[in-house]
C-alpha cells in the first residue's frame, strides 16, 4: 500500500518536474532536428547543424524571417530509431516546433516521416540517403535535402558506362544502404551498357572491420572493376584495407563519396590514390568566390572545411528562410508551396528543390583521390560534374513508386 | 572454392582472431576471478583507441608515435581503469552478480559520452606504421597485409605471456585461488583486495591494447565500444572464463567460422559464429576449457 | 493478498491513470503509453529474471518478434488487425518455447549468453530478409483500427492491455505455480527434493514471459506505428535488465519504475543537454550504491524495517 503512494508520489513528482512546457515564444520559428550525435555519424551530423546554425545565425543578425528569429534545439537520438520518433514527436507535442529537420538514420528518418505527415509538419531530411524518403514513402510534407541512393547510383552509372570495364563485382555493407546504392548502380549501368557482366557480389557486416577474406576472394574472381558499397566509417575501413593489401593497384573500385572529405581528411595522407568516388559537394571545387566564402566562413567559424553536410545543413536554413519570405507567412501549407520549384544560390551555384518530389537537386561529382600539396589529405581529382538533369529519376519515376 | 582460398581464408581469419583474443582474454579474467561482467570493457577497448590516436598526433603521427602509442594507451586505460576500480568497484564486490551488470553499463555510458565530450565527433585515423605497409603475397599470391602478419605474432606471445603470468607469477595463483574462495585468501592474510585491484587493472590494460592494435586498421569512431562487446562474452563464454587458452580457443573459433561461413553462405555469414557458440554452450555447457567458477 | 488499504490506493491510481488524457496534454499521453509498454516489457523480463532466478538476458527477442509478428500481419495479410494484436504475442510465445527448449538445459549466465546467441540468429535474419521485413529500415506507417489510432486511444488501449496483463502476472506469481517457481529460484536442489519439476517450472515461465513481451511489442506497434531490427538487438534487452535492476528485481513492480525512471529521465535530459547517457550512467552509479535492491527494493526495506519497528513497539 505504501508502495503505491510512493509510486504516485514519485510519478506526480517526476511530471511535475516536466511539465515546464517550455515557452514558445510567439515571435519565433521554432526548427527541432532530431540527429545522431554519438556513434559514428556523428562526423556528418555535426557539419549539417554547424551549416544549419551559420546560415540562421547570418539570417538571424539581418532581421530574421519576416520579423521572426529563427530558433532550433537539438536531439541526439545515438542512432536508435525508436529513441529518435520519441524524440521527435517531443519536439513536436512539447517544444511546439514549427519545423522537424534530422535524421541520418534512416530507419528513423522513414518513421519520423511519418509521423511529419499525420501532424502535416514539414520535415527537412539533411543527411538520411534512402530513396524511400521522397519515393515510395514519400509525401507532401518531407524534403529530402541531399542526394539519394537512386541518384548516387546512377550518377555513378553515367560515369562509368563511359569507361571500357566489362567484368564487374559488387561488395558492400549488409544493410539497406549498402544494397540500394549497389542496385542503383548496376541497374542503371545494365540498362546504359548492357554488355557488363556480374561475375559475384560480397556483403559483409556494418561495422567490419577486417576486409582480407573478402579481398582475398574478390581478388581471386579478377573483375575489371569493383564496386563497393559502404557507407559511414565502412568508407574509410575499407579504403585502408584497400591499401594495406595492395587492391587499389590490382583493381579499380568505385565508393558513393570515396573522394569525399568525411572519407579523406580523417587519413591525412595515407589515404589510398586511385579510388574512384561520387560526392555532391567539395569546398575546393568549383573554385568560385561564393564556395571559398562559404568554406572560408565555415572555416572560421568550426574550425574546420566543410562537408557536404555542411552545405546541406546551410542550404535547408536558407531554403526554410526563403521560403516563408515567398509565402509572405509563417504558415506551413504556404511554406510548402512556396519552396516547390524555388531555387536559391548556393557556394555552388543555383540550387532548386524539385515541386513534384521535393528533393533538392545537387549536382553530382565524378572523380578520383588524389594527394594535393596544398591540404593535408587527399582530394578529388580528374573531377566531371554530372548535373542533376542527367542523371536524377524524373517525376514520373519517382511518384509511380508512391503508389 | 579451392584448397588454396580456403588456406587463405583461414589465415586471414586468425588476424581478427587475435584482437578479439587480446579483448576477451581481458574480460576472461575479471569475469572469472571478479565475478564482475563488464560491459564497460569495449568502451575501455574504445579508450584505448582514442588515446592511441592521441598519443600517435603527439608524437609525430610516424611511426614513433605509434609504438609509443602501443605502450601508452594500455597504460592511459590501466590508470583509468584503477582510478574506476579504487574508488567505486572495490567497495561492491559482495553485490549481486545481475546488480554488477548495472554498475558496468552505467560505466559504458558515461565512458561512451565522455569519449565525445574529450575527443569530439570526428573519424580519427591512427596510421599503420611505416615498416608495417605493404603487404605479402601468400598461398596463391594474395596479399596479406604486413601489419596482419604483425598481429598474428603479437597474438601468441601475448597468449605466453598472460598465461605465464596467471598461471606461473605468485600473483596469479593468488588470483585463481581467490576467484574460487576468497575468504580463505583473506583469511591467510593476503590482501584480497589490492590483488582483485591488480587483476581488474590488468584485464583493462588488455582491453585498451586490443584498442591500440585495431586502431590502424579501422577508422577510430565513437560507437567503438559496442563493436565487440557481445563477441567478446560469447567467447568467454564458451572458452571457460578466467582461462587464457580458453579465450583464445574461443577466439580463434569465433574467428575462424565468420571467415568460412563467409565463403560458405555469403549472404548469412554473420551467423556462423553464433552456430558454433550454440553447438559449443549445448555439449559443453560450461565452456570448452576448465573455468574459474 | 492485498490489503483494504491497499485496494484503494490501486483504484485511486486507476483512476488518475483514467484521467490523464483528459487533463494533460497530448505528449503526455504519449510518453504514458510509451512507459505502460516499456514497462509490461520490463515486467516480463523481471518474470523469470527476479522471480524465477533465469538470467533472461535476451529478452528483446521476444518483444520485437511480437511487434514484427504484429505488424507483418497487419501489413501483408488481409486479416483483422485485431487479431494481428494476439497473432505476436502468440508468435513471441512459440518462440519462447522452442528457446526455452534449448536454453533450458544451462543455468546462470550460461543460459543467458545462450539465449543471447540464439536471439542474434534471430536478429540476423529479420535482419537480412529485407524484402519481408523491410530489413535495417523497419517497417513505417502501421494502420491500426481508427478507435486505438489517436493518442488517447493508443493510450487506453495500452492502459487496458498492461493493466490486464499485470494482473495476470501478478495472480501467476501469487498462485501455487508462482510460489513454487520463487522456491525454485531460491533453492532448486531443495525444490527438485519437494517433487517439484524445476524444468517445467522454469519453461512456463520462459513461455509466459515471452508472451507478455510480445504483447509490449505490439503496443509499440499500436503507439508507434513503426517497428525496427533494433526491437530484437541485445542492447534493448540489457535495457530491459537495467530497468528491472534499477526499479527493484525482487519487487513486484520494481521494473515498471525503472522503465519510468529511464523514460522521463532520458527525454527530460535531453532537453538540456546531448549528453543525456552520462546523466542516465551517473544515476545508475548513485542507484546501486545506494540503494543495492533498486529503487522499489529500498522503499520496500524501509517500509518493512518502520513496520517491523512499530511491531516491536506493541
Amino acid at each position: 500500500m505504501k508502495k503505491a503512494f510512493f509510486l504516485a508520489v514519485l510519478f506526480v513528482g517526476l511530471f511535475g518536474l516536466f511539465t515546464a512546457t517550455s515557452v514558445h515564444a510567439a515571435n519565433t520559428i521554432k526548427v527541432g532536428i532530431v540527429d545522431t550525435y554519438t556513434g559514428p555519424a556523428t562526423s556528418y551530423t555535426q557539419d549539417a547543424l554547424d551549416g544549419f546554425k551559420m546560415a540562421v545565425e547570418k539570417i538571424n543578425a539581418k532581421g530574421g524571417v519576416l520579423g521572426k528569429k529563427i530558433e532550433y534545439t537539438t536531439r541526439d537520438e545515438k542512432f536508435k530509431p525508436d529513441i529518435g520518433l520519441a524524440m521527435a514527436k517531443e519536439l513536436v507535442m512539447k517544444e511546439n516546433v514549427d519545423i522537424l529537420a534530422g535524421t541520418i538514420n534512416s530507419g528513423t528518418a522513414l518513421a519520423v516521416s511519418d509521423f511529419a505527415k499525420k501532424e502535416k509538419m514539414p520535415f527537412f531530411v539533411f543527411y538520411s540517403k534512402s530513396e524511400k524518403i521522397i519515393g515510395e514513402k514519400g509525401h507532401r510534407y518531407v524534403f529530402n535535402m541531399n542526394e539519394n541512393t537512386e541518384m548516387a547510383g546512377r550518377a555513378a552509372a553515367v560515369a562509368l558506362a563511359k569507361k571500357p570495364y566489362i567484368k564487374y563485382w559488387i561488395a558492400g555493407d549488409d544493410y539497406e544502404y549498402g544494397h540500394a546504392i549497389a542496385d542503383a548502380v548496376w541497374n542503371n549501368l545494365k540498362k546504359t551498357k548492357p554488355g557488363v557482366q556480374l561475375l559475384g557480389q560480397s556483403w559483409w557486416k556494418v561495422g567490419e572491420a577486417d576486409f582480407t577474406p573478402y579481398i582475398t576472394q574478390i581478388l581471386a574472381a579478377k573483375p575489371d572493376f569493383l564496386i563497393v558499397a559502404t557507407g559511414g566509417s565502412g568508407m574509410v575501413n575499407f579504403q585502408k584495407a584497400a591499401k594495406a593489401t595492395g587492391l587499389v593497384q590490382k583493381i579499380p573500385f568505385y565508393q558513393h563519396t570515396a573522394n569525399e572529405l568525411g572519407t579523406l581528411q580523417p587519413q591525412g595522407k595515407d589515404a589510398p590514390e586511385g579510388v574512384w568516388g561520387t560526392s555532391n559537394y567539395f569546398f575546393y571545387y568549383p573554385e568560385t568566390p561564393a564556395n571559398k566564402a562559404f568554406a572560408d566562413e565555415f572555416m572560421k567559424r568550426y574550425k574546420r572545411y566543410p562537408k557536404a553536410s555542411g552545405l546541406v545543413g546551410y542550404m535547408t536554413a536558407r531554403f526554410i528562410a526563403e521560403g516563408y519570405r515567398k509565402a509572405g507567412k509563417i504558415d506551413n501549407e504556404a511554406l510548402i508551396k512556396a519552396l516547390e520549384g524555388l531555387s536559391l544560390e548556393s557556394p555552388v551555384g543555383p540550387l532548386a528543390i524539385r515541386a513534384c518530389d521535393h528533393q533538392l537537386e545537387l549536382p553530382t561529382y565524378w572523380g578520383v583521390t588524389k594527394k594535393d600539396p596544398k591540404y593535408d589529405f587527399l582530394v578529388s581529382g580528374e573531377t566531371i560534374v554530372i548535373p542533376p538533369k542527367d542523371y536524377m529519376p524524373t517525376c514520373e519515376e519517382v511518384l509511380k513508386l508512391r503508389k | 572454392m579451392d584448397a588454396v582460398g580456403v588456406l587463405n581464408q583461414v589465415f586471414v581469419g586468425l588476424s581478427r582472431t587475435v584482437i578479439l583474443f587480446i579483448v576477451s582474454s581481458g574480460m576472461s579474467l575479471i569475469l572469472g576471478v571478479l565475478r564482475i561482467p563488464n560491459v564497460a570493457h569495449g568502451s575501455l577497448y574504445m579508450i584505448g583507441a582514442f588515446i592511441a590516436y592521441t598519443l600517435s598526433k603527439l608524437f609525430g603521427g610516424g611511426d614513433l608515435g605509434f609504438w609509443i602509442a602501443l605502450v601508452g594507451a594500455p597504460l592511459g586505460v590501466a590508470v583509468i581503469s584503477l582510478a574506476a576500480e579504487r574508488g567505486i568497484f572495490q567497495y561492491l564486490y559482495e553485490r549481486e552478480h545481475l546488480m554488477l551488470i548495472l554498475l558496468t553499463f552505467a560505466f559504458s555510458l558515461v565512458f561512451g559520452d565522455l569519449v565525445k565530450i574529450v575527443w569530439g565527433g570526428e573519424y580519427k585515423s591512427v596510421p599503420v606504421p611505416y615498416v608495417f605497409q605493404g603487404f605479402v603475397p601468400l598461398f596463391g599470391g594474395l596479399p596479406f597485409p604486413l601489419y596482419n602478419l604483425f598481429l598474428l605474432c603479437c597474438g601468441p606471445v601475448i597468449a605466453v605471456l598472460l598465461w605465464l603470468l596467471v598461471n606461473k607469477t605468485k600473483i596469479g595463483k593468488i588470483a585463481r585461488a581467490a576467484a574460487v574462495d576468497r575468504e580463505m585468501v583473506g583469511a591467510v592474510g593476503i590482501n584480497v583486495s589490492w590483488v582483485f585491484a591488480i587483476v581488474f587493472v590488468i584485464g583493462c590494460f588488455l582491453a585498451g591494447l586490443g584498442g591500440v592494435l585495431v586502431a590502424p586498421t579501422v577508422s577510430v569512431t565513437l560507437g567503438m565500444d559496442h563493436t565487440l562487446i557481445i563477441e567478446a562474452f560469447l567467447i568467454v563464454i564458451i572458452g571457460g572464463l578466467g582461462n587464457i587458452w580458453g579465450a583464445l580457443l574461443g577466439a580463434l573459433i569465433f574467428g575462424l567460422t565468420q571467415s568460412l561461413g563467409i565463403m560458405i553462405w555469403p549472404q548469412f555469414g554473420i551467423i556462423f559464429p553464433y552456430l558454433a557458440v550454440v553447438v559449443v554452450l549445448l555439449f559443453r555447457p560450461t565452456g570448452l576449457l576448465k573455468s574459474t567458477w | 493478498m492485498v490489503s483494504k488499504k491497499g485496494k484503494i490506493w490501486w483504484i485511486a491510481v486507476l483512476l488518475v491513470l483514467c484521467l490523464v488524457p483528459l487533463i494533460l496534454p497530448r505528449f503526455y499521453v504519449y510518453l504514458l503509453s510509451v512507459i505502460l509498454l516499456f514497462g509490461l516489457f520490463a515486467m516480463s523480463n523481471n518474470l523469470p529474471l527476479g522471480f524465477g532466478g533465469i538470467y533472461q538476458l535476451h529478452h528483446a527477442v521476444f518483444y520485437g518478434v511480437g511487434a514484427y509478428g504484429t505488424a507483418l500481419v497487419i501489413t501483408k495479410s488481409d486479416l483483422s488487425p485485431w487479431l494481428a494484436f494476439l497473432i505476436g504475442p502468440l508468435i513471441a510465445a512459440a518462440l519462447g518455447l522452442i528457446m526455452g527448449l534449448i536454453c533450458i538445459r544451462l543455468s546462470k549466465l550460461y543460459f543467458g549468453m545462450l539465449q543471447i546467441s540464439l536471439g542474434s540468429l534471430v536478429w540476423a535474419f529479420v535482419y537480412r530478409w529485407y524484402s519481408f521485413t523491410g530489413g535495417d529500415d523497419g517497417i513505417h506507417g502501421i494502420t491500426v483500427p481508427d478507435i486505438i489510432s489517436s493518442y488517447q486511444g493508443a493510450y487506453y488501449f495500452a492502459l487496458i492491455i498492461t493493466g490486464l496483463s499485470l494482473y495476470v502476472l501478478y495472480r501467476v506469481l501469487k498462485s501455487p505455480y508462482g510460489i513454487a517457481l520463487q522456491g525454485i529460484r531460491d533453492n532448486p536442489v531443495r525444490s527438485a527434493m519437494i517433487g517439484v519439476n524445476v524444468r517445467r517450472h522454469q519453461l512456463l515461465a520462459l513461455i509466459i514471459a515471452a508472451f507478455f513481451a510480445g504483447t509490449a511489442g505490439t503496443l509499440f506497434v499500436v503507439v508507434d506505428n513503426t517497428v525496427f531490427p533494433d526491437m530484437i538487438f541485445w542492447t534493448l534487452s540489457l535495457e530491459a535488465v537495467i530497468m528491472c535492476l534499477l526499479g527493484g528485481w525482487l519487487t513486484f513492480l520494481g521494473p515498471m519504475l525503472g522503465a519510468a525512471m529511464i523514460v522521463v529521465i532520458r527525454t527530460f535530459v535531453s532537453t538540456y543537454t546531448v549528453y543525456w547517457a552520462l546523466v542516465l550512467g551517473i544515476i545508475f552509479m548513485l542507484v546501486i550504491f545506494f540503494l543495492p535492491n533498486g529503487v522499489l527494493g529500498w522503499v520496500e526495506d524501509l517500509y518493512k524495517r518502520r513496520k517491523n519497528v512499530a511491531d516491536m513497539k506493541e
